[in-house]
């Protein structure tokens, strides 16, 4: 007996006929921009129409990978990227957590303290920045301010490399908080009540309440926490541009393809573009999250196996 | 019955969708052109033009196209001006992505520069170059207009391969200083001619608690603009230097460069105010014209940014004093800024070679040159504004700039540029050796990986 869910003869092609607009779009929008991306890397392209291209073969990634003291600045862009990201995922998961563990209590007007938590994502880049920036004036600027009364002073986003990446690091967080939390919310709600319920019966601490319930079924909400900030944080470049805009010793590697792709490099604004090696800093980019995105996918399906069978 | 009708249903969505998603990207971009064939339509006479003008954001010439653009359509009543405003660091991305739409008729960009020369090897070519080479700009060599610009600015900053590309509306100065008169005046202070001088300056300033100078950090490149004097005071033949430095001849690291690094880290220490890091480039001149601070080194476009922000506040304008030896001070560097150039595929052409012509009217563009400060292009242009009148002694010693003939070989590290803001504390380094030697090895990394 044939139980086909959309019937028989042609009505069978239903479901590839609901697909296609879903991966017209993914084609159009996802899929072909990154098989050109990989393309493009291979030449000398500028990005203007018209322009003559040039197959170089594997020059742009000999160049970025190889040539000179600039793939050696490149290899720099690298373990920032891997430092930031690292920050970015341990503290933003950690603190997604314990605020999601907080808010989800049945207190009265919780909502409100969830609606500024989730605030700042729905500010785009650009408003992030400003805030920020405006905040970290060093010129008296509220934080500037502050310091001052205690003798202390600090240019904060203009200052030295490492002090100007914390900054971005702690704004990275601040902006993306709210996105961890509702999916650490979402994953703690669908958590029975009746478990917590059997183990405040058998006198079971509060700790132990967490480590052997709640942080086990909330393993879907760790797996999809850990990868998206994973791989949101190793792409992030945008509140690099508009925190610091391009600073020797700042840069990560999504924000060194913007700048090379569009003639940022060298702060001039008669810059070359030189979109072709930008595509080979992007398949880079996408080799390092690759890399890391597929194994830690690979430990956190096992572990959810593991957990919940 | 029902799970049928609902398969034909999601179908006819589906397909729906599809139609919509293909219908409304050709929609969109149809409307202008509905526009356009309209208008003839209505009036063959007088065709309707819509002409698309981009510029970069600078607040005095913005005002001043706003007022050329509403005399120019009362003029001529059949052309409208659309005129978009750009933050100057986006200017070359947004002309690429516009010329290469088809969707802007006149387009502002700064004067050619950085070309590159026999003894460069393996370079890219900069982006205006790149876009003529892509037949997305206008050969204007015959229009008439040509004639009413220096014959030099033509050549210099508007023509390739022997075609004039580019009129360039103005030359400015980055490589001097704005001084506050009355802070100078109350604290007993000359201006300063000399290093030692402006050493001496900046100390009498900083025991009267007022900062010595400051700059628009934020932006990253106004920390060091000033600092070009000091480039300037070793080297004054800026295109020799470059050319010295790719042939080997003048190392970051020699014992001139050095004395140019000493200086910087006195520059980047103990003459810009602590906190200059986080002040937006377009709020500087208002830092500077609330009086706070007794000097701003900058260029001579942030005049008039001064004078709209305090139009009673009395200011100078020098050369940066970076040399002992008073003659050698007597140069301004600078680089030929914003000028017209025309879409290749433009479809209202003659529009657009109206409004240059318009604009360089020998009236209009004294009156422009007036309004934005530019060191005029135009030979019987005079200066008759304040900054004119400041910068009128040094005409005759202006020099195109270190940054305008450089292009740093492939493979170069990317200390490989004279900056001042290395040092701390806006970068990591506190010792004028250490700062000259990374720099030259950044340099010679991507000269030898070229050989």
């Amino acid at each position: 007996m044939n139980n086909y869910h959309f019937g028989r003869g042609r009505a069978r092609l239903a479901p590839y006929l609901l697909l296609l607009p879903g991966f017209f779009f993914y084609l159009v929008i996802m899929l072909g921009p990154s098989i050109a991306t990989g393309v493009y890397s291979f030449t000398d392209a500028s990005g203007i129409q018209g322009t003559t291209l040039h197959w170089i073969g594997l020059e742009n990634y000999r160049e970025f990978l190889f040539l000179g003291q600039a793939s050696i600045d490149n290899y720099g862009a690298l373990f920032r990227t891997l430092v930031f990201s690292f920050f970015v995922t341990t503290i933003q998961f950690s603190l997604g957590l314990g605020l999601a563990l907080l808010v989800n209590q049945r207190l009265k007007g919780i909502n409100v303290f969830r609606t500024i938590f989730f605030m700042p994502v729905i500010l785009g880049a650009v408003i992030q920045g400003l805030i920020w920036s405006l905040f970290l004036y060093p010129l008296g600027g509220p934080l500037a301010s502050i310091l001052g009364m205690f003798g202390m002073r600090s240019e904060f986003l203009g200052g030295q490399p490492n002090e100007a990446i914390a900054w971005v690091i702690f704004v990275q967080i601040w902006a993306n908080l709210g996105v961890t939390m509702m999916i650490f919310i979402a994953g703690l709600q669908t958590i029975p009540e009746d478990l917590y319920e059997g183990a405040q019966i058998d006198g079971a601490s509060r700790w132990q309440v967490f480590r052997n319930i709640t942080w086990p079924m909330l393993t879907p909400s760790v797996n999809t926490n850990l990868l998206l900030n994973i791989i949101g944080s190793l792409q992030a470049w945008q509140l690099f541009l508009v925190l610091i805009g391009y600073r020797n010793g700042t840069q990560v590697l999504g924000y060194l393809i913007f700048a090379q792709g569009f003639g940022q490099a060298s702060g001039s604004v008669t810059s070359a573009f030189r979109q072709g090696y930008a595509a080979a800093a992007s398949i880079v980019l996408f080799c390092l999250v690759l890399g890391i995105g597929l194994p830690v996918q690979y430990f956190l399906q096992r572990r959810e196996k593991r957990v919940l069978g | 019955m029902f799970k049928r009708s609902s398969v034909f249903l999601g179908l006819v969505l589906a397909l729906a969708t599809l139609l919509a998603a293909c219908g409304s990207s050709t929609s969109t971009p149809a409307a202008p052109a509905a526009d356009a064939t309209a208008a003839p339509a209505a009036a063959p006479a007088a065709e309707k033009v819509t002409l698309k003008v981009l510029v970069h954001q600078n607040p005095p010439m913005v005002e001043f196209m706003n007022t050329f653009n509403e005399q120019f359509q009362a003029k001529h009543p059949n052309i409208t001006v659309d005129m978009a405003v750009v933050n100057a660091s986006d200017l070359s991305t947004v002309t690429q992505t516009r010329l290469t739409a088809n969707d802007v008729d006149v387009v502002d960009m700064f004067g050619f520069s950085n070309a590159a020369q026999p003894y460069m090897k393996n370079v890219t070519p900069p982006n205006w170059q790149t876009l003529i080479d892509a037949g997305l700009l206008m050969d204007i060599s015959d229009q008439p207009f040509i004639k009413n610009y220096d014959e030099a600015a033509i050549k210099d900053a508007g023509s390739y391969n022997g075609k004039v590309y580019q009129i360039n509306l103005g030359r400015v100065s980055y490589s001097g200083i704005y001084y506050n008169k009355d802070l100078f005046a109350a604290n007993n202070v000359a201006v300063p001619t000399t290093w030692s001088e402006l050493v001496a300056a900046c100390a009498t300033f900083k025991a009267a608690n007022i900062p010595c100078m400051t700059a628009g950090g934020k932006d990253g490149w106004p920390i060091f603009v000033g600092a070009y004097g000091l480039i300037g005071a070793e080297y004054p033949d800026q295109s020799k230097l470059v050319e010295g430095l790719w042939t080997g001849s003048i190392t970051w690291n020699d014992a001139k460069s050095l004395d140019m690094w000493a200086k910087m880290k006195t520059y980047a220490q103990d003459m810009m105010e602590q906190g200059a890091s986080g002040i937006a480039g377009d709020a500087a001149p208002g830092r500077f014209a609330s009086g706070a601070v007794a000097m701003f080194p900058g260029g001579t476009w942030y005049a008039s940014a001064i004078d709209a922000a305090q139009p009673s506040f009395k200011w100078g304008y020098i050369p940066f004093p970076g040399s002992d030896n008073a003659d050698d001070n007597k140069y301004l560097f600078g680089k030929y800024d914003q000028g017209w150039a025309v879409a290749a595929k433009t479809a209202n052409k003659d529009a657009a070679m109206q409004y240059l012509s318009d604009f360089s009217d020998p009236a209009n563009y004294q009156a422009f040159a007036n309004a934005v400060g530019f060191i005029p292009t135009q030979p019987g242009a005079t200066l008759s504004s304040p900054i004119g009148t400041e910068v009128a002694p040094y005409l005759a010693n202006f020099r195109v700039g270190y940054e305008q003939y450089w292009v740093a070989p492939k493979g170069a590290g990317e200390f490989a540029n004279p900056f001042a803001s290395y040092y701390k504390p806006f970068g990591t380094f506190d010792e004028p050796q250490a700062v000259a030697d990374k720099v030259q090895a950044d340099l010679q990394s991507g000269l030898d990986a070229n050989k």
